[in-house]
Formats: structure tokens, sequence, C-alpha cells
């Protein structure tokens, strides 16, 4: 990992301005020999591409990926407004 | 009583589709429309305005949506505004609709909004080009707001953006990006008309519950903040209904 302190920012700007990706919503935390990826998006396959695409960028890093997958049940309550 | 479904950053493509189906259907039975915070897309294609319309259209109640940042990723927000528009779903910029429902009137005013930040630490029209154009881009959104909030006569309304209009429901973003997330002068506006219910979208870590300075409630409905389909928010809780629901254009 060179230029450590410029990496989260590189990834964040990848996951967004990648045409494939297009995700602001990716955190990137740093542990001490492993860098871990949170949040979540809508499908298995952009998680998937996500992935993909840092470790193709980083072939060095090693990744954690946490990203889940947004769920999509309906609700089971009602908020009265007031 | 009014029951409005609503969600936001839903950034459908092709492998989106098909996913939110099973609860949309449940709609009819759970609410009386559904109201869409922007980000329906994730670049703002053609492409992915047919795909979204696919998965949020037909849905046997009125579906209303303003657009996100990532509906104009492309620069074709007017084509996807018309792909919607064509599917039956309402879009609102600068813009209210009225709808009918059980007897009362539910106005919903739309923007997407812009970012600016909040009291204490926000953006000034000052200095730069460039800088006026960011504040002055927020303060025309604001503006559309307040002229749609105060352009209906309804028993309930409610304001619609993509950008939040309090930093309240930010909490859980860094600090650093609220500025990016939304302004005060959407609040602003907010406070301005007699509005009963906020809804926004934008920040995916954010939190649900906020209130703007005048005390109108504000739901942050990102998807990845509500975790489910959509949230379900009642109005006008109490009150005598009919049998009476249609479309009125304003
Ligand atoms: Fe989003
Ligand atoms: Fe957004």
């Amino acid at each position: 990992m060179t230029k450590q302190i410029d990496l989260e920012a590189e990834i964040h700007r990848l996951l967004a301005e990648h045409d494939r990706i297009a995700e602001q919503g990716v955190t990137v935390q740093r542990r001490e020999n492993v860098l871990v990826l949170g949040g979540e998006v809508e499908s298995a396959q952009r998680r998937d591409e996500i992935c993909r695409q840092i470790t193709t960028r980083y072939p060095d890093l090693e990744i954690a990926c946490d990203i889940g997958i947004t769920r999509t049940q309906a609700p089971a309550e009602v908020e009265e407004i007031s | 009583m009014i029951r409005i479904a609503a969600v936001g950053d839903v950034h459908v493509d092709k492998d989106v589709v098909g996913r939110y189906r099973p609860a949309l259907e449940e709609l009819p039975d759970r609410a009386d429309v559904l109201l869409i915070a922007g980000d329906l897309t994730r670049h703002g294609t053609v492409d992915e305005a047919k795909c979204f319309a696919t998965e949020f259209g037909g849905l046997g109640v009125p579906v209303v949506v303003v657009l996100g940042n990532h509906d104009h990723q492309s620069d074709r927000q007017d084509d996807v505004t018309r792909v919607l528009t064509d599917s039956g779903i309402t879009v609102l910029e600068g813009a209210a609709t009225v709808l009918k429902i059980g007897g009362h009137r539910l106005g919903i005013a739309g923007t997407k909004g812009f970012g600016g930040g909040f009291k204490g630490a926000c953006a000034s029209n000052f200095g730069e080009r460039e800088m006026k154009d960011f504040v002055g881009t927020a303060e025309r959104y604001a503006d559309a707001l307040r002229d749609a909030l105060r352009s209906v006569q309804v028993d309930a309304l409610v304001a619609l953006t993509h950008y939040a209009p309090v930093p309240e429901t930010l909490a859980g973003e860094p600090l650093e990006i609220f500025a990016f997330l939304g302004c005060y002068q959407l609040g602003q506006a907010i406070d301005d008309a007699p509005t009963a219910l906020a809804l926004h979208g934008h920040a995916h870590h954010g939190s649900e519950r906020g209130r703007t300075p005048g005390g109108v409630p504000v739901r942050n409905v990102a998807h990845p903040v509500i975790k489910q389909a959509y949230n379900v928010y009642q109005l006008l809780s109490g009150t005598v209904d009919t049998k009476d629901t249609q479309l009125a254009n304003v």
C-alpha cells in the first residue's frame, strides 16, 4: 500500500466514477492488513463488481467485503405523523 | 386518513428489476400513493429510466417522484423525465401535484434540491464565480420548492426532495460531506408553507428522523436507511374519509 494517505479517496472516486459502478454509499476502512468495504448496494452483481474493480486496480491489497444487499421486503408497520 | 408510502435511492438498472415488485404489488392494500425521493437510476440513462418505469410503474396507486443527482449523471434528465411521464409516473421539479384521497386533498411539492450545508457550516454566495454558481443553484432549487409548496390549497401538504433540508437526518454520514448532502434553504422553504411532512433521500448512511427549525417532521427514506422496500407514513389520522380517489393536476 503505497501512498496510503490517498487510498480511501482514490477508492471512493473509483467507485463513484467507474462506468459500471456509480456507487457513493460504500465505506472504506483500513485495518492493519486488510481494507474493509462496507455499506449496502442494490444487487449482488454490484457488490461483486465493486470487489472485482478494486482487486483489479490494487492487486496487492487484501480486501474484506462486508457490503450488504439492501432488503426489499414490505414494511410491517405504519408511522403516524403528527 | 392518508397513507403515504415512500422510498428513495433505489438506483434501478437491469440487475434490480423484479427485486421490489413483490412488495410493490402489496401497495394498494397498504398505502394511497408512492413517493420516491430521487436517485431512481444509477447513471440517469434512458435505458435505466425504462427499467425504473418497469419496476415502479403500473402499481394501482399513483407514483410521484423527484430526480436525484444520479439521474443527472448522463445529462439526459429531460429524456428520463419523459420516459417516466409516458409510463404514468408524475415527475416533480419545482412543481406540485394534488391527489384526491378518501375525500381529502393531498398536495405534493417536489424538487431535486442541492447541497450547500447548514447553519454554522454553509457555503456563501460570495467569491469565485464557481462558488456563487454553487450557492446560487441551491437557492434556485429552494425558491422553486417554496413556490411549489405555496401554489396549492390542500388538506395535507408534503415536500419531496432528494437533498436533505435538515442536518439531523444526515447523522451517520461524515460531517465533512454534509455540505454535499443538503442545505438549510430547503428547510426554510418547507417552513414557509404549511408543510405536514418532508421526505428526502441521498444520504445513504444518514438516519431516519428529524425536524425543521419550524417543527415540520423530516424523514430520510433513502433505501439503505429504511432497509425495506418502502416506509408508510399516515397523515390526517382521525379524519373522516369518503370513497373519492382521483388524480387532479394543478
Ligand atoms: Fe443515492
Ligand atoms: Fe443522491
